[in-house]
């Protein structure tokens, strides 16, 4: 039953058989990507309509992945007493320099001038003076917490920071945890045990459910932490708030299995990383069972008159969405689906929640198409009033959708 | 890009992004890139912390310039270097228009007295013209669209995502062997959501072939390469930018 768990968290249908699921994930051999199938984008509206809400981009670049950490704390050992143990995803460690460019040209303020701007304090004694925010394990080592400052460059046309951005500091949140606590193991994601076996950390699954956007200038505060999903998953979780005001901002919650690097497929999880990272699992839970269900259903496609669809086509990959693996970062798929969406919904709507589930890596050379199905659209405008997409993110020449 | 903004900021100029004065917005202009000019001697890595200083200052009587200085807080080496000019345009002709004697002073109140460059060297890279290019070009990238991420809050192209186009023409062998060393990029026209873009790229020799055949002219023949770029509309051909790039190769 946990293995179906496991798998079903992979490819989640009512009905899909496990084994079967299984077995399709497996036949592709390496780069080439088939299909991304996003559930139930729901959107609430502005509650002031003349006001224009774009989820666009902005500029919002992954942070770096560098091969040398030229933190103090790498060593972080010394510094916890506790070991602490989160793997994380596939990123690859190695700068990616089109955005270490991008990362130049928009920038980070030096430390005191910005301090002084801002008359920034830190509020909660248990965290210690985090100079440059590269976070502090908290909490007995159960959660690791980090604050941003929203930049300029993360902020779409609407002025708030975009979904890309925000996703990018759950990222980096992450591997930054990860790293604090010594667990960065060769550079991939991966724990020492698991680099031992060549196994990374891929994510199959993230919902998201946003309550309030930040903007220009904002801080946030993010926290995170893991626990086990199913028998040979992991779950982490983040909870993110402003930090002045301590208002929710989002709430997350993502699922990761293990692969091969090399013949790419899943895995179980072996005895020696469960020793590792079990310890650390820690049961909060950022989004509801109850709620997640509810917002990966998806939407009533009954009558196919009534529903519209929107398609993207020639959707390809650009020099700067790439990782050194020549992959497709994760972050850079909610871009390709947000192109679909029709600019109506975009315009009076800002995103309220996301559910994605990730079945296939994407190369350089694939040609994608997005394609938005609307459902459960209200007729009339009123703030309030939800509207619910159903996203697919598939190869133009694919057959699977 | 961020800093430039955050300055602008902290002195009291608006804080919608745009950093105009008082008289600026009165008189309904912004401030438009003209040139960008990108030197950077060691990318920085995960982890890293940077700081970055930046001051403005008027450019002749057009307009003004922004200049970066990129360290390694760490050990406070320079890695990079950067400077801008720009002008200013009115919101709703998109006609450029020379900087009056009333928004000077608003601006450069700011700004300091002594003249202070980033690129204080004679005949640096930071002043190269980058000419006109004449078909044909030795690789191109067509059919470039913009996404929604790359507008902002004018919905025109912005000037960041110009750098991922110029670059996405470049041969995948060059990008997997060199780094970017320098970039300068000319900003001639505006780009909005449903234009179609073309990315070529013209190979460029270097002109120390034809100085003296010293030994120092191969090695660095062979260390860099060079580049001028051009994008334009698919459609009708009329250049939105044009740049040159300059690679070093990676000690891999």
């Amino acid at each position: 039953m946990a293995g179906s768990l496991a798998a079903s968290a992979f490819f989640p249908g009512p009905g899909s058989s496990p084994a079967a699921s299984a077995r399709t994930s497996k036949s592709t051999t390496g780069e080439l990507p088939e299909n991304l199938s996003v559930r139930g984008i729901v959107a609430k509206p502005n509650p002031s309509p003349g006001v224009m809400q774009v989820k666009a981009q902005a500029q919002a670049l992954p942070k770096v992945n560098g091969t040398k950490v030229n933190h103090k704390n790498v060593g972080a050992n010394a510094e916890e007493s506790i070991p602490y143990t989160t793997p994380k995803t596939f990123y690859n460690q190695l700068p990616d320099w089109s955005m270490l460019l991008a990362a130049v040209t928009t920038i980070f303020l030096a430390a005191e001038k910005q301090w002084t701007l801002l008359d920034w304090k830190p509020k909660r004694p248990d965290m210690l003076v985090d100079t440059f925010g590269f976070g502090r394990i908290i909490q007995d080592g159960l959660v690791f917490r980090q604050n941003f400052l929203i930049r300029s460059y993360e902020i779409g046309a609407d002025r708030t920071a975009s979904i890309e951005a925000l996703m990018n500091h759950l990222q980096e949140t992450a591997l930054n945890h990860v790293k604090t606590a010594g667990l960065l193991g060769d550079g991939f994601g991966a724990t020492p045990e698991m680099s031992k076996r060549n196994l990374i950390w891929v994510v199959s699954k993230i919902q998201l459910l946003v309550d309030k956007y930040p903007s220009w200038g904002d801080m946030v505060q993010v926290d995170t932490w893991v626990a086990g999903a199913g028998k040979n998953g992991m779950r982490r979780d983040w909870h993110v708030r402003d930090y002045n005001s301590g208002c929710t901002i989002l709430r997350a919650t993502s699922v990761w299995v293990m692969m091969n690097k090399q013949t790419r497929r899943l895995s179980k999880m072996p005895d020696a990383v469960r020793a590792e990272i079990g310890p650390y699992f820690n049961d909060r839970s950022a989004i509801t069972d109850a709620q997640s269900e509810k917002l990966a259903k998806p939407g009533n496609n009954i009558d196919s008159d009534a529903t519209k669809q929107f398609i993207r086509k020639g959707l390809t990959p650009r020099w700067g969405d790439l990782d050194v693996n020549q992959h497709v970062n994760n972050v850079k798929y909610i871009g390709w689906i947000l192109e679909s969406a029709p600019i109506s919904i975009l315009e009076k709507h800002e995103l309220a929640s996301m559910t994605l589930d990730y079945r296939k890596e994407c190369g350089r050379d694939s040609v994608l198409q997005s394609i938005t199905t609307v459902s459960d659209e209200c007729a009339d405008d009123h703030p309030g009033s939800n509207i619910q997409c159903d996203h697919l993110l598939q190869l133009e020449s694919g057959a699977d959708t | 890009m961020e800093v430039g903004c955050n300055h602008a900021q902290s002195v009291g100029f608006s804080t919608d992004g745009f950093a105009t004065t008082t008289t600026m917005r009165k008189l309904g202009l912004i401030w438009v890139t003209n040139r960008m000019h990108i030197e950077i001697y060691k990318y920085p890595a995960w982890g890293d912390v940077v700081e970055i200083e930046t001051w403005c200052q008027e450019d002749g009587r057009i307009g003004t310039r922004r200049d970066w200085i990129l360290k390694d807080l760490a050990n406070g080496e320079v890695i990079g270097r950067a400077t801008s000019k720009w002008v200013m345009m009115n919101q709703n002709t998109r006609r450029l228009q020379r900087v009056s004697d009333e928004v000077r002073d608003e601006v450069f109140v700011h700004c300091p007295k002594t003249p202070r460059l980033a690129f204080p060297e004679e005949n640096n890279g930071s002043l190269k013209k980058i000419p006109i290019l004449s078909d044909p070009a030795q690789y191109s990238r067509l059919g470039l669209v913009p996404r929604r991420a790359d507008l902002d809050m004018n919905q025109h192209v912005n000037n960041v995502t110009y750098i991922g186009w110029v670059l996405e023409s470049i041969p995948q062998d060059i990008i997997d062997t060199h780094e970017l060393q320098t970039i300068t990029l000319d900003y001639r026209r505006e780009c909005q959501h449903d234009d179609i873009v073309d990315s070529l790229t013209y190979i460029e020799e270097g002109e120390d072939k034809s100085m003296n055949g010293s030994a120092s002219a191969a090695p660095h023949k062979e260390q860099q390469q060079q580049f001028l770029h051009c994008l334009r509309f698919a459609g009708s051909g009329d250049e939105i930018n044009r740049g040159r790039t300059v690679w070093r190769k990676l000690a891999r």
